[in-house]
């Protein structure tokens, strides 16, 4: 009999049924567990199920449970930032002030393109209360930064090739005078031509950024016959679709504080990989990497904007702090945040898909366009990880992907939630629909068609999906929840000016990093057990809101037995664990969750002896539990966690373990984009009912429904939360984020014109949760950052189509964007043919 | 916050305010600052002081023999939420409603939005349509200017250096036997709060028991340097019954009174259909009846 997950409500998934084909597969699943990671330390997953919310627990010290404990796993205890967040007692960098501090501001190239002909710092000197002004001759290190290549220099010395590029950084008793210094800055810059669209960049003779060339790479997925499988198309779709970028919009902008301590240096920094800040400040003053540390500062948002993109403004404040002797913080303003930080890349996606007459897929082909920016950036990484999406949870068996990484004068390409992902998906969802309204076919039956399923589950990547493959389960459960069958009967009339439509979008989603950054991906965490009883816990992946607190707080109170409030996770630092790769790709809870599950299983070959002597039982019949340690199976044979503690620390036994964790290695073949790019997959469906206004192009996001394979519920709140926030998010850059540009100038870097969603704007959400016996992190844990994101814009999209019977091949969905594709359609388009 | 601002002036008055601004030239007054404060922070505009209006006592909402008195000082929430206001001059509630948002609206003030002078300010074209006149007041005393006649253009007003809105008067309606009023505000903008009109209109028809409209004003804002009445459209329309031509030819006149350009925001093209589309709809309430 399969053992059912201790949850602390009922699996709302459960509470309706099904319609359509009988879902099976999650089921069968259920019954043949497959254990596909091969990490020892995973745990056996604890017992019973109850479906009450727990409660205070106060543990009775004389007798111990009676019952046991299922731990808080699934549950929704309170996240252990929520308190001093929402009293505003966190301690974000603004917050952040030292004696004798100084201001840092940057002096920025205002133009895209250009030769330097020579910098002029003497009117900044003359500020009154500017203390120092620093240009790249004064870098003790080398002058660059860039997490993979070496194409970007802190300070810009020959060469501007972004609107943003640094050519001199200052520091001030104030940040008035500092900013007002910046400006002072002087440049002789020389124009050159520069090049603003990807797709002109790619062409013979066209301006160049970097002597290279305009294309930096050019990423591979080739499988199958592609000339025979054309032959056998009976419909074939071409497209090409333009999807724009977007801005992190974290409410925090970007910061940091740099304290020089002697021959060392102290970064406190608003970010996701305090490592990759290590990295860069150690190289850029020229620092072992053990002289350098950095603390990740309480991080208001980052969603990948603060992956790589910190360790810029951290090594320029450090450099101020190093040549100054005084510590220095340096604070964007959101203009210059908007303007310079990394974003979402901008993408042009072709395609040409064929489906046979039944609408079963017969191949698929990609050309993705992505614009870099100035520099590379993260672009390949990026790159990579659309590459191997472009075709979602699909069986296609003939492949042929390419995606190209495009230098040009333009903003600067980085990480952002999904990371090439929605991209490509918004284009696979649009042609999946297109090809359906072809043959006839409803978007829901196409999908169901071509879906990967027990018997179906090789990627375009010829990986053969581990596990059960819930892509139909998700499908059938979002759909039913979002009452798609009838939908279009229903429909209402369109007496109130709007038009109602519904659209489906699956993702795919390889969970933690690609097969490429193998190197990157292994985590660390420390676990310290007090004399008290209580815990604490350090792991190298960061809080940027997403929960990961919350997370490791969770599985280290289940694998202790204890209560969550008595497990303090700290902040992480450089110098208290090891390098876990960046707080990216929905690897948070996963990759903290497998170290810290190994320093817990290292502490208890110390911590059972122990307990057994007190229980008078063998360590291997030691169970933790509801804050004690009891005989397995013996439930009034207990003693409370926190007199093991104290017998511990009594005799001086270590009460300090490290964890450690890296997934298995695996084959992939760059050349060809065959092999194993991730450990496994996370699946899930999104379904968007839209209301649009067609004459004034207006589109108003209705409800979402969402169906995950989440692997496991690790904390119910932060699960759901992280669902309804990627929802949001992403119907802002499917709908109203737009970043225009001028000659790689933003038009409107500000938030009255950089159009985020507000709560008003916010749809109902509509939350079905599966769980699942496949491959995963800590209990069977999958990421969830991302697949809460990718397939939204999609969704919309489709149904804002569905809703005006015509197809939008641009993102965002603006309403000038709806009425250009209505084109002669909209009923007043003869106005503008009016003589005036 | 980085904000250029020498001096701060809280006078207790109106006299003393307008003294204050007669005597300190670069002087500005500012009452919620939801725009100022922005404007101030960006440089686009500059004050080395600021006369704080905030105690002068220029809020609050009164009959008068003439209509509905609207003080300069009082704020969108305060009109929005006023009965008199909602039931004479439904367009201008609705509009003071959708001014930024709910924080803003209790911040933002009448007089303010005016002064502002932005091409989409949303209560402007609410006002036009009821025919507002503005009192303002200078030291040497006061004088009412017709609403249309306040605006230069984008940012700019008529207003001397040393003037001060001091409040907006709405002349009631006097609605004869049979006749109905039909009175819209519209925003359009990319998100539900919180946003910049890319074109807003207001519309007050009185129409006649046999259909035949006797006055008619249209107002659009983000459709030109200023927010402007429909004039040729409105002679158009009145003293005609709507029909399905005079409705198509509606469309087409009132892209004469418009004069939109391309912004960040959305192309003069959008605009044009936008105005068509607000314009219709108006009109097809005026016909329903």
């Amino acid at each position: 009999m399969p053992s059912k997950r201790p949850t602390a409500r009922p699996v709302e998934g459960r509470r309706w049924k099904v319609e359509g084909p009988a879902p099976t597969q999650a089921v069968k699943s259920r019954e043949s567990r497959v254990s596909a990671s091969p990490h020892p330390a995973k745990p056996a997953r604890p017992a019973p199920a109850r479906t009450t919310d727990p409660g205070p627990r106060t543990p009775d010290p004389g007798l111990g449970p009676r019952t046991p404990d299922p731990g808080p796993l699934g549950g929704r205890h309170v996240r252990p930032d929520a308190t001093s967040k929402v009293a505003g007692l966190t301690r974000y960098v603004g917050d952040l002030a030292l004696p004798g501090m100084l201001h840092a501001a940057l002096a920025t190239s205002k133009v895209a393109a250009a030769t330097i002909a020579g910098i002029d710092t003497s009117a900044a000197v003359a500020v009154p209360d500017v203390v120092s002004v620093l240009t790249a001759k004064d870098i003790p290190g080398q002058n660059l930064v860039g997490v993979i290549f070496t194409d970007q220099p802190l300070l810009v010395t020959d060469r501007v090739r972004m609107v943003g590029d640094r050519l001199a950084v200052v520091a001030a008793r104030t940040p008035e005078a500092a900013w007002a210094a910046a400006r002072a800055v002087t440049a002789d810059l020389r124009p050159l031509s520069g090049v603003y669209d990807p797709v002109a960049a790619m062409a013979p003779g066209s301006p160049t950024v970097h002597e290279s060339g305009n294309v930096f790479k050019t990423f591979r997925v080739i499988r199958g016959d592609l000339a025979r499988a054309r032959k056998a198309a009976s419909v074939v779709v071409e497209a090409e679709y333009h999807v724009g970028g977007q801005d992190h919009a974290y409410l925090e902008p970007q910061g940091c504080l740099a304290i020089p301590e002697g021959q060392r240096i102290t970064i406190v920094a608003s970010c996701q990989c305090p490592f990759y800040i290590q990295h860069a400040v150690a190289r850029v003053l020229g620092l072992s990497l053990a002289a350098v540390r950095v603390e990740q500062a309480p991080t208001g948002g980052g969603f990948g904007g603060k992956e790589d993109y910190p360790s810029e403004p951290a090594a320029c404040a450090a450099l101020l702090a190093w040549r100054t002797g005084r510590p220095v913080r340096l604070l964007y303003h959101r203009e210059l945040d908007l303007q310079v930080s990394t974003k979402r890349h901008a993408a042009v996606v072709r395609h040409r898909w064929g489906a046979d007459a039944k609408g079963k897929l017969c191949f698929a082909e990609v050309e993705t366009i992505m614009d870099a920016g100035g520099y590379v950036g993260l672009s390949t990484v990026v790159a990579e990880r659309a590459n191997v999406s472009a075709i979602g949870p699909y069986d296609v068996p003939v492949v042929d992907v390419k995606t190209h990484v495009v230098y040009t004068n333009n903003l600067f390409g980085g990480a952002y939630r999904g990371f090439g992902a929605p991209q490509v998906t918004w284009a696979a969802e649009a042609t999946l629909d297109k090809l359906a309204r072809s043959l006839g076919l409803d978007p829901l039956e196409i999908r169901r068609r071509n879906v990967l399923d027990a018997r179906k589950r090789v990627l375009c990547t010829g990986q053969k999906l581990p596990g059960p493959v819930l892509a139909g389960e998700v499908l059938e459960r979002a759909t039913a929840l979002a009452g798609w069958e009838g939908f279009k009967a229903r429909r209402p009339a369109g007496d109130d000016h709007l038009r109602r439509g519904i659209g489906v979008s699956l993702v795919l989603y390889g969970c933690s990093l690609h097969w490429g950054g193998q190197k990157l991906d292994r985590s660390s965490a420390v676990v310290i057990l007090q004399p008290d009883g209580s815990v604490i816990v350090r792991v190298g992946l960061a809080e940027i809101g997403q929960g990961n607190l919350t997370a490791a707080q969770t599985i280290a109170a289940q694998a202790l037995g204890v209560d969550p409030s008595m497990v303090q996770v700290w902040q992480p630092d450089t110098t208290t664990v090891g390098d876990s790769g960046p707080t990216v790709a929905s690897r948070g809870a996963h990759m903290s969750g497998m170290a810290i599950l190994d320093a817990v299983a290292r502490l208890r070959t110390r911590l059972d002896p122990v307990a057994a002597e007190l229980l008078e039982c063998q360590p291997s019949e030691v169970e933790l539990a509801g804050s004690f340690a009891r005989v397995a199976g013996q439930a009034g044979r207990a003693v409370p966690i926190s007199r093991v503690a104290a017998e511990m620390a009594s005799r001086r036994i270590e009460a300090i373990s490290t964890g450690w964790y890296h997934p298995p290695e695996r084959e992939y073949d760059p050349r060809t984009g065959q092999g194993a790019a991730y450990e496994f997959y996370a699946l899930a469906c999104h379904v968007a009912r839209v209301a649009v206004d067609p004459e004034l192009g207006l589109v108003k996001v209705e409800e979402v429904s969402a169906s995950h394979d989440v692997g496991r519920v690790i904390h119910r709140d932060a699960l759901e939360g992280q669902i309804q926030g990627g929802i949001v998010q992403a119907m802002g850059w499917g709908v109203s984020e737009a970043l225009p540009l001028k000659d790689g100038v933003l038009q409107n870097p500000s938030f009255t014109d950089y159009v985020i969603p507000t709560s008003a704007d916010v749809p109902a959400i509509k939350i079905d949760i599966l769980e699942s016996d496949g491959p995963g992190g800590p209990y069977g844990a999958k990421g969830i950052g991302e697949p809460s994101f990718i397939p939204t814009a999609s969704a919309i999209r489709n149904a804002v189509c569905d809703a005006l019977g015509i197809d939008v091949d641009t993102l965002p969905l603006t309403p000038p964007t709806v009425v250009a594709a209505l084109g002669d359609r909209h009923p007043h388009a003869w106005v503008l043919e009016v003589k005036r | 916050m980085d904000l250029p601002i020498n001096t701060v002036l809280r006078p207790a008055s109106l006299a003393e305010a307008l003294k204050l601004l007669a005597e300190r030239p670069g002087a500005r007054p500012i009452a919620g600052g939801t725009d100022l404060v922005v404007q101030l922070r960006d440089g686009r505009r500059h004050a080395d002081v600021l006369v704080d209006l905030a105690k002068v006592g220029l809020a609050g909402i009164r009959d008068s023999e003439r209509g509905l008195v609207i003080g300069a000082g009082t704020s969108m929430d305060a009109i929005a939420a006023h009965p008199g206001v909602r039931s004479r001059f439904p367009a201008l509630a609705a509009a003071a409603a959708r001014v930024g948002a709910w924080p803003i609206q209790c911040r933002a003030t009448l007089g303010g939005n005016l002064g502002n002078a932005s091409p989409a300010a949303d209560t402007v074209p609410a006002l036009l349509v009821a025919g507002a006149a503005v009192t303002i007041a200078s030291a040497r005393g006061q004088r009412q200017l017709p609403l249309e006649e306040l605006f230069a253009g984008p940012g700019r007003t008529h207003l001397k250096p040393n003037e001060l809105i001091v409040s907006v008067l709405l002349p009631s309606v006097r609605l004869g036997q049979g006749r109905r009023l039909v009175e819209r505000f519209v925003k359009v903008g990319p998100r539900q709060e919180q946003i910049i009109s890319v074109v807003c209109m207001a519309g007050r028809a009185i129409v006649a028991a046999d259909g035949r409209i006797e006055l008619v004003r249209l107002a659009f804002g983000s459709v030109a340097p200023t927010p402007v009445r429909a004039r040729a459209t409105e002679r158009l329309l009145e003293r005609k019954v709507l029909d399905g031509s005079l409705r198509h030819e509606a469309l087409a006149v009132v892209q004469e009174d418009v004069k939109p350009i391309d912004d960040v925001r959305a192309p003069a093209s959008y605009r044009r259909l936008a105005v068509a589309t607000l314009l219709d709809r108006f009109l097809a309430e005026v016909a329903r009846g």
